[in-house]
């Protein structure tokens, strides 16, 4: 192909222009969460650790920041727990209706949170689920597990059936394909799931904002009403600190890709 | 294998079952309250009645299909030259340059809202950078401008990974050949490039709008009262005025709308296989 | 002592047939090929004594046992995948001591066994290398290696060097022969590749169309092909159209009568093929009891050890003819007439 110099420069500083406006608008936060507590200002007059402070020092975001992180344990492992054998029936199995159930399982991911929101809601207060940390965990796992379920089946799908045929034919019982091949395999896909299911229901806020009871304000909801009503300059420090926090997940994910087995 | 390959599909009963009672029953719930009488239990359409003549509801309504429009043509136009742009660059480059997509795309939404409240504010950065030259200041926060900016920043990577999938899909040859039977790079871009990629863009785009369509947080954050979009309404109904049925109603319109481009995603091929987002 | 029994095993899937009721018997130390084109039944066959596949129909027996309802993790077999389907999180030495732990061995017992069948398969450094380290070549012992160590009522090799290139493949069939020969492995071996089966095998199934078109060994597959379909898969072959012109005569479609060799009486009129293979050809006349026939030289091509001429005989039908390369006698050239013929009885007739 011809090479055109000045097309090439265009479209590079086109591609550098959106990066740029992807990645700086939210590093933005990060001076500013080392100013003042009183006054946000940009550029920062002096650095401190303040915010942090006042951060790690009151119990109202401990206690969201706590939360959150229960409902997201809790939530990925019962995502890991029903998604990926369902994600092995999808791929391994044969049987009728087997687009059906993986539309239907895959649909939370095409409907609008709201929706998904305002009928737990509804339905909690309906059948009398007033546990408040058990409702964010049944509610976040609905929009977590379809996501577990598409990085375990694209992992499976990678996972030559051979292996467990070869298996199966020398003897090995369910539990032992199961235990020595197919979950080793998986291992990938499985630790990427489960730390961006993790991620998702950290993060989640329509559903969470909708079914949660007075006294159960994760973190989400608590910047949520944060950022609506007051704006106050500690939201720079728990936004820094979240994003630290993705920016660890995606490496860890990229850390276990490279160590993928190729098959 | 087929008595045995049945027993494989005994797997997806538990999730299945879960999912119907956590997630098709509360479904099915908003779907039967709205065609329930508020008070009573008797069978009622004045939800719908209520809700098409309601002046509020075509006017948020009007806002939702515009505001997602503008969001999906500003991130399209965005995406298209940076997925281009990566799917050129050597193996290594890309997957560092990805990781600047990746990490805006993990990146909560509140922080992303959170950061432009500080940037686009009436005494944000921008306005006080347009007042050190003399100019502004502009009105960028809690209007539309506002919104779609917020938007466009939180779809834009949805968009980048189909498009970049289709591109870098396309054989490297057929460019090439075509180069050698003397076409030139515009020719090579428009007849055969975007051509290819065409599955790319839809796909991007029909995700990306049954995405903007169902937005809560930016619109709450970054807009004023009058760019109000459904999802808003919704949650205005279910807290403010405890009207379960308008707020069932308008959930449902919302879901058949989303459902509509996700059927039209359907048909696109290679549209059925996608990532899941995070929550908007 | 027969090993593996097939009784009248047929699987349908609604109304396609996959494979036709079929019978068959491997004794012991035998090397049974299945051979046929994709699709032809010959991997739901193995599958079906594999037990991977269940027949609709008739019953597998392996050592005596009916085991048409057992499942294939107790059926006590080995088997070799065309992918390998050796381990990538295992390394040589895990992936062949697998199912030996499987079995419950003692450690000690399992690292002896690895050891030794390593050094059968001539791989003994290897052992704590992963599958990807190693070549195409030497993953496929490591795979027959897995097989052998639990020493299987009978080994099924399903097209175990598709994904091998040519020189290899060849050098790795002597390997598995030696191997076999050696250990008095009873074979159960699926390809599609003819010269494969020719090689290796003491008895080949020919299979086409869910059905076995003809069971034998190598040298009754090439020599007495029972149907036209086998004498066209197995080796190159000369089908001409003819019609019984008499006792041991037929008249191929130019009018030319030729003498015959069959085995089932023929009626006059009857419409049959005459297998001619391109080998027993000759571009000179040799004393051979009138079976000549004249044609027209198209074109000549010579592939090293061996010479072919693509002619055309009088009325229009293509022969080829297969003679050794000598680089002495001159190749005759597009457009030249000549002669074939061939010695009597090298002409087989089929039926049509």
């Amino acid at each position: 192909m011809s090479a055109d110099p000045q097309a090439n420069r265009l479209l590079k500083g086109a591609a550098f222009a959106v990066l740029a406006f992807l990645v700086l608008p939210s590093l933005i936060v990060v001076p500013i969460s080392f100013g003042d507590t009183h006054e946000m200002v940009f550029p920062p007059p002096s650095l401190s650790l303040d915010l942090y402070r006042q951060y790690f020092g009151d119990p109202q975001w401990l206690a969201a920041t706590w939360l959150s992180v229960r409902v997201a344990i809790w939530t990925t492992l019962i995502s890991l727990l029903l998604g990926i054998p369902a994600a092995y029936g999808l791929v391994r199995g044969r049987f009728p209706g087997k687009r059906l159930v993986a539309m239907f399982l895959l649909s939370p991911i095409m409907v609008p949170s709201v929706v998904i929101a305002l009928g737990l809601y509804i339905y909690f207060v309906r059948i009398g689920l007033s546990h408040g940390e058990l409702r964010l965990v049944l509610g976040l796992t609905v929009v977590t597990m379809p996501f577990v379920i598409v990085t375990a089946t694209a992992g499976l799908q990678n996972v030559d059936p051979n292996l467990e045929k070869a298996a199966t034919v020398m003897g090995a019982g369910p539990f032992t394909v199961l235990f020595r091949v197919t979950l080793p395999l998986l291992k990938p896909a499985i630790v990427g799931g489960s730390l961006f299911a993790f991620l998702m229901s950290f993060d989640e806020v329509v559903i969470a904002w909708f079914i949660t009871r007075a006294g159960y304000e994760t973190l989400p909801i608590k910047m949520f009403s944060s950022i609506q009503w007051e704006i106050s300059p500690v939201l720079a420090a728990v936004s820094s600190l979240l994003m630290l926090f993705s920016v660890v997940v995606c490496v860890l994910v990229v850390v276990t890709r490279r160590n993928e087995p190729q098959q | 294998m087929t008595q045995r390959r049945f027993k494989t599909a005994y797997f997806v009963i538990p999730a299945v079952v879960f999912m119907i009672a956590v997630y098709a029953l509360p479904l099915a719930g908003v779907a039967l309250q709205s065609v329930t009488d508020a008070d009573g239990g008797s069978w009622s359409l004045a939800g719908y009645r209520d809700i098409f003549s309601s002046t509020l509801f075509y006017k948020v309504a009007w806002s939702t299909f515009t505001i997602s429009l503008l969001s999906t043509t500003v991130s399209l136009s965005l995406a298209f030259p940076l997925a281009y742009f990566l799917s050129k660059q050597r193996p290594k480059v890309r997957a560092v340059l990805m990781i600047f997509v990746l990490v805006p795309f993990w990146t909560s939404v509140l922080v992303k809202a959170f950061a432009f409240t500080i940037l686009l504010g009436q005494s944000g950065i921008i306005n006080d950078a347009l007042a050190f030259f003399g100019l502004g200041p502009l009105p960028l926060l809690f209007n539309k401008a506002g919104v779609i900016v917020g938007m466009s920043h939180f779809l834009i990577p949805f968009m980048v990974f189909p498009i970049l999938t289709s591109l870098m899909a396309q054989p490297p040859e057929l460019r090439r050949a075509a180069s050698i039977m003397g076409a030139g790079r515009l020719r090579i871009f428009f007849r055969i490039t975007l051509p290819l990629c065409l599955p790319g863009i839809m796909t991007g785009t029909l995700l990306v709008l049954i995405l903007s369509l169902g937005f809560f947080v930016v619109p709450a954050l970054l807009g004023g009262r009058q760019d109000m979009m459904l999802s808003n309404l919704v949650d205005f109904y279910t807290r403010e005025t405890l009207n379960w049925q308008a707020a069932s109603t308008l959930a449902v319109i919302l879901f058949s709308f989303a459902m509509i481009v996700a059927y039209t995603l359907a048909r696109v091929p290679g549209g059925s296989s996608l990532l899941g987002g995070q929550d908007r | 002592m027969v090993k593996v029994q097939l009784n009248d095993v047929e699987k349908r899937y609604g109304p396609t047939v996959a494979l036709a009721p079929t019978n068959l018997s491997v004794t012991e130390g035998e090397f049974l090929t299945l051979l046929g084109p994709s699709g032809s039944g010959k991997t739901t066959l193995l599958n079906i004594v594999s037990g991977m596949t269940e027949p609709t129909g008739g019953e597998v027996w392996i050592d005596g046992v009916d085991v048409t309802n057992v499942p294939s993790a107790k059926r006590g077999l080995g088997m070799v995948f065309q992918s390998y389907a050796l381990m990538p999180h295992m390394t040589i030495f895990q992936n062949i001591a697998f199912p030996l732990q499987i079995r419950g061995l003692p450690r000690e017992e399992i690292r002896r066994k690895v050891e030794d069948v390593l050094e059968l398969v001539q791989l003994p450094h290897v052992a704590g290398r992963k599958p990807k380290e190693l070549s195409g070549g030497q993953q496929q012992r490591i795979a027959l290696a897995r097989c052998i160590v639990y020493d299987p009522s009978i080994i099924l090799m399903d097209e175990p060097l598709g994904a091998l290139d040519k020189k290899l493949r060849e050098q790795m069939q002597l390997e598995i022969k030696r191997l076999q020969v050696q250990l008095g492995i009873t074979m159960l071996y699926v390809t599609h590749d003819q010269e494969e089966a020719m090689t290796m095998s003491d008895r080949i199934i020919l299979m086409n169309n869910g059905s076995a078109e003809q069971i034998g060994t190598p040298n009754e597959l090439y020599f007495q092909p029972n149907s036209s379909f086998v004498a066209d898969f197995i080796g190159q072959s000369n089908l001409l159209d003819a019609t019984v012109a008499g006792e041991d005569r037929v008249r191929l479609v130019n009018g030319e009568i030729i003498t015959v060799r069959h085995d089932a009486p023929l009626s006059h009129g009857q419409s049959v093929k005459v297998l001619l293979r391109p080998e027993v050809l000759h571009l000179r006349e040799i004393d051979a009891g009138g079976n000549r026939l004249d044609a027209t030289i198209r074109g000549s091509v010579i592939s090293g050890s061996t010479v072919k001429h693509f002619l055309e005989l009088d009325g229009g039908t293509s022969v080829l003819v297969e003679e050794l390369s000598n680089g002495t006698n001159a190749a005759p050239a597009p457009g030249d007439r000549v002669t074939i013929s061939w010695s009597v009885g090298q002409a087989r007739v089929l039926p049509a």
